[in-house]
């Protein structure tokens, strides 16, 4: 099997992505109905990103 | 005392068309058991397999990409994919949650031919999204698994 390519992602880039692929998978086992998993999977996404963020803030001051 | 009543006549024997009844429906019960067992294990070791099996199509989809987009980023981002020869109580508890990717995890191990680089964060979170494609399976199998013994929709 050929190796991968190797990826370079940002901490923000890694974020977004994991965020994206676990609210869709969550969203898909979780809900029936486009309209419902929708709704979950946006939702979903969104608190990952602003609790991720918010914790990278908080944790901000401890850095320097 | 006139109250007493012996206990062989309190309890009701079951009628013989009821007792036939209750025996095919726990044959039937452990059918579907066994049922659920099996598609439990091939939701385990192929991603999506178990959401297929059930004609659960956008499910399965979704269970396998998910799982393959994890397992070439995780692969991809140098991440470190633990053996079972773990020093410690994290690398043995690392190995399960790899391993919960099914044989995806010997797909992660064939994608990674340079090997785990942890030295820098891109490798820290390959190793995070592996875990993740692995704990992510196991949790698509149990679902498949509730399903097939009809406890969940």
């Amino acid at each position: 099997m050929m190796p991968t390519p190797e990826f370079r992602l940002s901490h923000f880039q890694a974020m977004v992505i994991f965020a994206l692929l676990i609210s869709v998978a969550f969203g898909f086992l979780s809900r029936r109905g486009a309209y419902q998993r929708a709704r979950y999977i946006l939702w979903s996404f969104v608190f990952f990103l602003i609790i991720g963020i918010g914790i990278g803030w908080a944790m901000y001051p401890f850095s320097h | 005392m006139p109250d007493e009543v012996p206990i062989a006549e309190t309890i009701d024997p079951v009628p013989v068309a009821q007792s036939s009844s209750y025996t095919a429906e726990a044959r039937e019960r452990h059918r579907r058991d066994a049922l659920a067992l099996t598609i439990a294990a091939a939701a385990w070791f192929l991603p999506g397999l178990g959401h297929a099996l059930l004609k659960m199509w956008g499910r399965a989809l979704v269970c396998f990409s998910t799982v393959a987009l994890l397992v070439i980023l995780g692969a991809g981002m140098r991440g470190n994919i633990f053996s079972r020869n773990g020093e410690d109580a994290f690398a043995k508890l690392g190995y399960v949650a790899d391993l919960g990717a099914g044989s995806f995890y010997f797909v992660a191990r064939a994608l990674e031919a340079n090997g785990p680089d942890v030295s820098h964060a891109n490798g820290d979170y390959g190793t995070r999204l592996l875990a993740t494609a692995g704990v992510l399976n196991m949790l698509a199998a149990l679902h498949a698994y509730e399903v097939a013994r009809a406890r969940k929709a």
